[in-house]
């Protein structure tokens, strides 16, 4: 499934379709271990292991 | 106790056209958790010096909010695999913490089903509190709906979990289930209820994003609790007169929904979050000593003896050349996937073993990601390539340099990086660049970790996933174990075989030219 990542598109495949696995494929993990938190398309936070689903919109911040 | 009310209480909507009542205002509290994974304890998250969460903290404000009007407590989902406070113990540490903080119903999430079924079945018989799962067939013990009557109004819970159960646990775990889809299941249950209850409340496994699109698609449900992508909802939404909540993950936050109704309506809604943070003079309620009871098992277990090593195990140079420690755990992760060969990053490695009884705290400290076991089909070309990636920092010890099973090749450091790998052999045969081979390795580096890109790219080239003689595989994507982290399959293999002796056989050979 194509989700996007920092408005870039990313694409994810059943079971590894959770935030971490989205940050690990747009190379933004360490971004994250660092300190940044990722949201969804609307403002919320997620936490790593938060299932993602097709189209979804996450911004690493 | 530091509380901290991360919302003031929103009012969020007017869900009826308040007809006035004769009986006057009630309002009815719903507290909710999601996504508990079995962190009982409080922790760091990542980026944090503050210690979050602590179900001891949070079951301290249930029972504050509990005596101050009516309130129910119910969870949507994934709460009984995840730490090792639940996993050392199958999640029944989890029910028995539930049954002790009253919940009043849960919904299954998908990782309730990872230890699959004949232990959820022992889970769900424990639980003093009913289990959800609306659009799950094939599993007995489980209700559709359960209906709680407070203040005199009956309010249905109706659950539901994600459709993608079977593409996210082993197949073996769901063997005999069904999972039907959401949306009409929930019509087809606000229905059913229609005149059973006053008020439907839908405690969902799907995720925001798809409780959302479900609000709009569906009418008559009053509010959603959501779970599944761990979302911290501050601003509760309204869509098609539904209320949407969450309450991120790990008992890192309370939720709770107030429900003002007149004349069995509801005619206001506020929800907010309660922030949770370890409190001081928590240490003798009943749940804290559960909590501890169980933490204390969880150090027995861990210093439970499940072998003996006969030699050092190396994991202090995995970085930089083939180990003993390597090979072995390369070895147990393609038997377990029966694929061709392994690759996995030495950085999964974190310590050595010493000579002697191995415990499962050593196991633990060499393996402690929540990392699990995949195997991709990847061409001879393609490995070489995932070999080139592992080799191209060597002299930096990145954690992406290989230990491998299945696999032997030499290497020339000094050569240019993208063509150091010399002879490679797969299975003991050449290999050949346009075969295919069955490579296991662990979801970090399938999904790009250490920058290793080709297994990504591999399975990109998949055609749909098929349910292929009952198990659910993708052309390129063969196996998968997302319920159970590397690190038990390490342990369960050790204890298996109590004896081990790994030595390294010269898989990874240095050579000059």
């Amino acid at each position: 499934m194509n989700i996007s990542v920092n408005d870039c598109t990313v694409s994810l495949y059943p079971p590894m379709t959770t935030v971490r696995h989205a940050l690990l494929t747009a190379g933004l993990m360490e971004e994250f271990e660092s300190g940044k938190k990722v949201y969804d398309e609307w403002g919320n936070e997620t936490g790593l292991d938060g299932a993602l689903q097709e189209g979804a919109k996450i911004y690493v911040r | 106790m530091r509380r901290h009310l991360v919302i003031a209480l929103f009012l969020v909507l007017l869900l009826i056209s308040a007809g006035r009542a004769a009986g006057g205002q009630r309002v009815v509290s719903i507290l909710h958790i999601n996504d508990f994974h079995g962190f009982a304890e409080p922790y760091k998250p990542f980026g944090s010096d503050e210690l979050l969460g602590g179900i001891a903290s949070l079951a301290s404000e249930v029972e504050k909010l509990r005596a101050q009007r009516p309130t129910l407590l119910v969870s949507a989902g994934d709460m009984i695999q995840g730490n090792n406070w639940a996993n050392l113990f199958l999640g029944a540490s989890v029910i028995e913490l539930m049954n002790e903080m009253k919940f009043d119903a849960m919904v299954l999430g998908n990782h309730e089903f990872d230890f699959g079924t004949e232990v959820l079945r022992k889970r769900i018989s424990e639980a003093r509190f009913p289990v959800l799962g609306a659009n799950v067939g094939g599993l007995d013990l489980i209700r559709p709906y359960v209906i709680k009557e407070i203040e005199g109004v009956r309010i249905a819970f109706l659950g539901v979990v994600t459709e993608d159960v079977p593409l996210t646990t082993h197949p073996r775990n769901v063997s005999g289930l069904s999972f039907l889809p959401v949306a009409s299941t929930v019509e087809k249950y606000l229905e059913l209820l229609r005149g059973k209850a006053d008020i439907v409340v839908l405690l969902s496994h799907i995720g925001h994003a798809a409780d959302r699109d479900l609000a709009a698609k569906v009418n008559g449900i009053t509010a959603i609790i959501g779970g599944h992508s761990h979302t911290k909802v501050l601003n509760p939404v309204v869509i098609n007169n539904t209320v949407i909540v969450q309450a991120w993950e790990h008992g890192k936050a309370l939720g709770r929904l107030d429900l003002y109704i007149e004349d069995r309506k509801v005619v206001r809604a506020e929800s907010g979050l309660i922030e949770i943070r370890p409190a001081r003079e928590i240490t003798d309620s009943a749940v804290s000593r559960l909590v501890r009871k169980y933490s204390e098992k969880v150090d027995a277990v861990l210093d439970e003896q499940v072998g003996e090593a006969l030699t050092d195990l190396d994991g202090e140079h995995v970085r930089s050349q083939e180990t003993n420690l390597g090979d072995f755990i390369a070895d147990i992760m393609r038997q377990t996937a029966q694929a061709d060969a392994a690759i996995i990053g030495g950085g999964s490695i974190r310590t050595s073993i010493k000579k002697g009884k191995i415990r499962i705290k050593h196991v633990y400290a060499v393996s402690p990601f929540n990392n699990y076991i995949v195997a991709v089909r990847l061409t001879g070309r393609q490995v070489r390539e995932a070999l080139e990636h592992g080799l191209s920092a060597i002299d930096e010890g990145a954690g992406r340099f290989p230990q491998v099973s299945g696999i032997s090749f030499s290497y020339n450091r000094s050569a240019a990086v993208g063509s150091r790998v010399r002879e490679l052999m797969i299975a003991g045969l050449p290999a050949e660049p346009a075969r295919e081979y069955t490579i296991a390795t662990d979801d970090f580096l399938a999904a790009g970790g250490d920058g290793y890109k080709v297994f990504g790219e591999a399975v990109r080239a998949s055609k749909d996933f098929a349910d292929v003689g009952g198990t659910l595989k993708g052309e390129r994507l063969v196996y998968s174990n997302a319920g159970k982290w590397v690190r038990d399959v390490i342990a369960d293999h050790i204890k298996a075989v109590k004896i081990i002796a790994p030595t390294v056989v010269g898989r990874i050979r240095e050579v000059k030219d």
